[in-house]
């Protein structure tokens, strides 16, 4: 059904022209006939011109042709003696010629007509498309914050689109018209006759000019060129496209001087701390020795005139030899802890386990005549510092032994809990005395004790070297406590290789 | 008895050369001891310079070095005997406050023999000076050239 429906819908168009024109022509002969009636004479002439350009307009050519014999066929029948008969009068033949003759003339300036106002209709509708397709083309340039314009050959600024004023602060009335060096006061990075050279051979060139803006104040921008040329292919406009970098290259000279800073401020610390290494050396060489004297002294005094010494001086011998062996623990401590923010780490894969079992065989002088119930779990291996890694436990567990020591029944557990977002985590944990929450952040500051020296003996180094060497394999250090309950340390150590 | 070797201690403390000393005496090494208080000295010992143009020849059978010197240090005494054809088999113990690794590094560098960082504690420090003494100047042998005695 669908085949055959254009050839009926034509048929049926065909049909519809036709009748038309038979149509028109009879209305026409009706109405002079009518007229006729009342004594209008010669109207009927008129009326067939009438229905035959009606015919033509409307239906086209061929049924035009239809309406003008028609048209002859009933004005020779009504209205030409003799009436009522299809007869010609020789002396009327002209007559009738002229009329056809008339008649198609008539058709043929009308079909001329309707075909020119036809194509004057389309041409119409072809330039409204294009106006509207331009004039969203031109809109959507407009819309975009992309600073776009266009100028011709002669640097007269032809196109400036929203973004364009934006940038730059000159309306589209303000700027087209002008001349775009003039009005923007480029400054090209190289020679502008370089730049033209370019744009001649490639159609194109891009890089950074500088300009002014409608307020004064300057830009900089990363321009890009796009030659057109007309259809002949000479160079016709120019369009380009600017972007505000100045920001960005702000931000590089910014990022330029901080480096500079940088610079200077990593030498300075670099300085600083060659002095420090030169204050703690001094300090290695020359406070140690005094230090030794005053205890190689005081025991060659005391083994000389113990026994000329009465119980009082002999107190106050062995407390100067204390005080010294005390400092230099101290300063041996001390030192040591400054060496750990100094030396280089040695990242090397370490067993826990191996170093665990090492750090309790150093404590066990000290722990073999004590019943401690160890309960040492499963160890991991990471990678660190192994000498860093051993001294941090054996702080640890020498703490929890020293802290245990007035228990009955000490024990110590040491165990791993692996936490995704810290990598390794080690605890070592004891039921010693434990401390009081209120003062966990002092716990891992340098000097800083909770114990009194004569209940705990201690330099207070040990667990802010505990800190500091965790801290330099990126890991964190902290402790719950209670006091009489215990405490437990616990560090955690990146899994990743640093 | 048996020879005792003679050793060239480089101190220029007069109080750790007195507890040195001290600690010598106890298995009568003390004879056998020479003094040079810096590290000009010891080398003048050790080429027959200065005042000890006329000494005997013979090397000493182990130098007792500390570190921290005037004029000429430690560490230069050592590489000019480590770099010398004559001197290079003279056993060499640096005696030393510094436990710095970088002190350690360069005197095993160098070629040192032992190292000891003298202890705080006296009676620690009187047994390692002796042990020292014991070891260097009785039990090892020193390379050929070196002085000993009865």
């Amino acid at each position: 059904m669908a085949e055959r429906k254009p050839p009926m819908a034509r048929i049926l168009g065909v049909m519809q022209r036709y009748g038309l024109a038979i149509l028109s022509v009879g209305a026409a002969l009706g109405i002079a006939l009518l007229l006729g009636r009342y004594h209008f004479r010669g109207v009927e002439f008129p009326l067939f011109l009438f229905a035959i350009a009606l015919s033509v307009w409307y239906a086209g050519i061929g049924p035009g042709i239809v309406a003008v014999l028609l048209s002859s066929v009933a004005f020779d029948f009504f209205f030409t003696e003799p009436l009522y008969s299809l007869y010609i009068r020789t002396s009327e033949t002209p007559y009738y010629v002229l009329f056809i003759l008339f008649a198609s003339l008539l058709a043929w300036f009308s079909a001329l007509r309707r075909r020119v106002e036809l194509a004057l209709v389309r041409s119409r509708d072809e330039l409204q498309q294009e106006v509207e397709l331009r004039t969203q083309q031109a809109s959507l340039l407009d819309l975009t914050h992309d600073t776009i314009f266009v100028r011709n050959m002669n640097h007269v600024i032809t196109y400036w689109n929203r973004g364009a004023q934006e940038l730059f602060g000159w309306t589209p009335e303000e700027a087209v018209g002008k001349h775009s060096r003039e009005l923007l006061r480029t400054i090209f990075p190289i020679p502008v006759e370089e730049i033209e050279a370019e744009l001649l051979r490639t159609d194109r060139w891009e890089g950074e000019v500088e300009r002014a803006k409608a307020d004064g104040t300057s830009v900089v921008v990363a321009s890009r060129w796009s030659l057109r040329r007309n259809e002949e292919g000479k160079p016709a406009a120019i369009l380009e496209t600017n972007n505000d970098i100045t920001q960005r290259r702000r931000g590089a000279e910014e990022v330029l001087k901080l480096n500079q800073k940088l610079g200077e401020r990593t030498a300075e610390l670099e300085a600083i701390n060659k002095e420090l290494e030169a204050f703690a050396y001094s300090i290695s060489h020359d406070l140690r020795a005094p230090l030794r004297h005053v205890v190689g002294y005081a025991e060659m005094l005391e083994k000389n005139a113990s026994k000329v010494l009465d119980e009082k001086s002999r107190r106050y011998m062995t407390t100067i030899l204390e005080s010294a062996k005390r400092m230099g623990m101290l300063i041996d401590d001390l030192l040591a802890f400054s060496r750990i923010g100094r030396a280089e780490t040695r990242q090397t894969l370490v067993s826990l386990d191996q170093l665990v079992k090492e750090v309790r065989s150093e404590v066990s002088q000290e722990t073999d005549e004590r019943n401690i119930a160890w309960k040492v779990g499963a160890l991991p291996e990471l990678y660190g510092d192994r000498s860093m890694l051993k001294l941090a436990l054996v702080n640890l567990i020498s703490n929890a032994v020293k802290f245990t020591r007035t228990r009955t029944q000490p024990q110590i557990e040491i165990g791993c809990a692996e936490r995704p977002s810290d990598g390794v985590v080690v605890f070592v944990k004891d039921n010693g005395v434990g401390f009081d929450m209120k003062y966990v952040n002092k716990l891992f500051g340098v000097f800083q004790r909770l114990h009194r020296a004569d209940e705990f003996e201690g330099t207070g180094i040990g667990l802010a070297t505990v800190q500091r060497i965790i801290h330099r394999h990126g890991g964190q250090v902290w402790a719950e406590g209670l006091v009489d309950k215990g405490a437990t340390f616990f560090f955690s150590v990146p899994n990743h290789r640093r | 008895m048996d020879l005792v070797g003679r050793i060239l201690m480089v101190e220029d403390d007069p109080r750790d050369r007195e507890l040195t000393m001290t600690a010598l005496e106890e298995y009568n090494l003390t004879n056998e001891v020479v003094v040079a208080t810096d590290g000009e000295e010891a080398l003048d010992y050790l080429y027959h310079r200065g005042k000890f143009q006329t000494r005997a020849n013979g090397n000493p059978a182990v130098l007792l070095l500390d570190l921290k010197l005037p004029k000429v240090d430690g560490l230069e005494v050592l590489q000019q005997i480590k770099s010398d054809e004559k001197l290079r088999m003279i056993p060499v113990v640096v005696l030393t406050s510094s436990r710095e690794e970088r002190d350690m590094v360069a005197s095993y560098k160098l070629g040192v023999n032992a190292y000891v960082v003298k202890p705080v504690d006296f009676h620690e420090f009187v047994n390692a000076i002796k042990e020292l003494g014991v070891f260097w100047a009785i039990i090892n042998e020193p390379p050929p050239g070196s002085i000993k005695k009865k």
